[in-house]
């Protein structure tokens, strides 16, 4: 089979790489860019586990094939955080104690990151339909969304020392 | 129509495995530099387990928790810690994690008692520090760690415990298959909607004696995450099997409780000290699950009148049972 030339921006980087068209977002991104923080679920779009950014949006990453990823750009869970500082989501979900078994973590803090772009300042209810495609077995989601609060909070503090 | 009902559910959860030795040891090295490691075969999945057997080792070595690392699961290198089932971990390993801590603690008690002159018992472990009594000796559990290994003394401990049970009398089936118990109790409220049969989860308290919370974050995060598979068993999840195949092996088919389907928990924790238990600790992984549905099929019955025999108690089953009911009036 002819080989795709994949061209994207990957966490800020320009990637270029031959793959088979056949293959899904979720496999460049793992095995052949070797960016395992973006985990494999259910592998049919319902359970969230391989949440990827796309051009601001939220996908499953399961559902692209790697030529839709063509001059995209692509923000995954090893790309919120810079010069080994956490993002700000990432520390509110430790403080929270959000996570468990910890195989839903990325992809929620992607749909988080989603939701406070478009929403800064959500409500309980805002935050549960932003997180509602991302399945949790484990934690009940409880600290799940005291977590994106507290990081709502945080980010609303910074932009006012800011002076934004 | 929407009507409005309470329900409770109450259990008690034996910990460990039922009737049988489920032992567990652990290792632990206090190491030259006044830090420890711990080794042991509990597998963490998610439960905070190996957190827990850290604070546990912390509090014993009078070390603080960021000195401690634990190594888990590695055939390797750990002792057999038994399954991470059971509710068992918590009880069963922390308390070989603590006598195996115990141990360790005790030889570099025994120096600091001799090098201080003074009385083994009334020598503590604190922040790395060796204390008398309340006041600090101004020595550190490094420096009594360095002068054992002058002398060729390691300070290791190894534990294992296996809780006290008996096997059943196959005749009368009495016995103790436990050595302890967890109780809990959680109230559910609900709206039923009349018309689309939909039950609504408006609340969950639940309130769950643990022992010890030795992690209160962690016993927290165990009773909601128990809360959403109780609201799943009682409102969402059957396994359809026909010709001995399951008709819904995926998510798409079988749906569990999303961010959307939870209401706000309430996590009471009771701490009622277990004096088997280390540090007085029991056990809360299995039991946050077990009273939700009861809890939540007792409140739909509170609501409607009507008691549901069979979960999950999906809309079409609320519906049929208002439409049976509703049958059996006069016109």
């Amino acid at each position: 089979m002819d080989l795709f030339q994949l061209e994207m921006k990957v966490n800020g980087e320009a990637v270029s790489v031959p793959v088979n068209p056949g293959l899904r977002l979720l496999d460049v991104l793992r095995d052949v860019l070797h960016l395992s923080g973006t985990k494999e679920g259910c592998g049919e779009g319902e359970c969230g586990a391989c949440s990827v950014i796309i051009d601001g949006e939220l996908v499953d990453s399961c559902l692209v094939l790697a030529p839709q990823a063509h001059n995209r750009e692509i923000i995954t869970i090893e790309g919120i955080s810079a010069d080994g500082e956490l993002d700000t989501l990432q520390s509110a979900f430790l403080e929270a104690g959000a996570v468990q078994c910890g195989y839903c973590t990325p992809g929620m803090i992607l749909a988080a990151k989603v939701l406070l772009s478009k929403n800064p300042k959500p409500g309980r209810q805002d935050i549960a339909r932003g997180i509602a495609g991302n399945l949790c077995r484990c934690t009940g989601y409880a600290k799940i969304i005291k977590a994106v609060e507290l990081a709502a909070a945080g980010l609303q503090q910074k932009e006012g020392e800011a002076g934004v | 129509m929407k009507k409005h009902g309470y329900g409770i559910g109450s259990m008690w959860y034996g910990i460990g495995s039922t009737a049988a030795t489920n032992p567990s040891g652990a290792f632990v090295d206090f190491l030259d530099d006044g830090t420890a490691i711990v080794l042991s075969g509990c597998a963490e999945i998610g439960q905070g387990s190996t957190t827990v057997l850290a604070q546990i080792a912390a509090e014993t070595l009078g070390v603080d928790l960021e000195d401690v690392a634990v190594i888990t699961a590695d055939t390797g290198v750990t002792p057999d810690a038994g399954p991470s089932s059971a509710s068992r971990q918590t009880y069963i390993s922390g308390n070989a994690v603590r006598l195996a801590a115990e141990k360790a603690r005790e030889q570099v008690v025994a120096k600091a008692a001799e090098l201080l002159d003074l009385d083994p018992v009334d020598i503590r472990l604190r922040h790395g520090q060796v204390w008398y009594e309340a006041e600090p000796t101004g020595r550190t559990i490094k420096d009594i760690i360095a002068q054992c290994r002058g002398e060729g003394i390691l300070t290791l401990g190894h534990g294992s415990f296996n809780p006290v049970t008996t096997n059943l009398d196959p005749a009368t089936g009495q016995g103790t298959p436990y050595a302890t118990y967890a109780f809990a109790t959680q109230i559910a409220e609900v709206d039923v909607d009349t018309e689309t049969g939909i039950v609504e989860v408006k609340k969950i308290v639940a309130a769950h004696d643990v022992g010890t919370a030795v992690n209160p974050q962690n016993v927290e995060g165990q009773i909601e995450g128990g809360c959403s598979m109780g609201i799943g068993y009682a409102l969402l999840e059957e396994v359809a099997v026909k010709d001995g195949k399951i008709q819904n092996p995926g998510l798409s088919s079988y749906l569990i409780p999303t961010a959307l389907d939870m209401p706000e928990i309430f996590p009471v924790i009771v701490e009622a000290t277990e004096p088997s238990g280390p540090y007085g600790a029991k056990g809360v992984g299995e039991p946050a699950l077990v009273p939700t549905a009861a809890a939540i099929a007792n409140a739909v019955a509170d609501a409607l009148g009507i008691r549901l025999y069979d979960l999950p108690l999906t809309p079409e089953r609320v519906v049929a049972e208002i439409k049976a009911l509703d049958s059996l009036k006069p016109e």
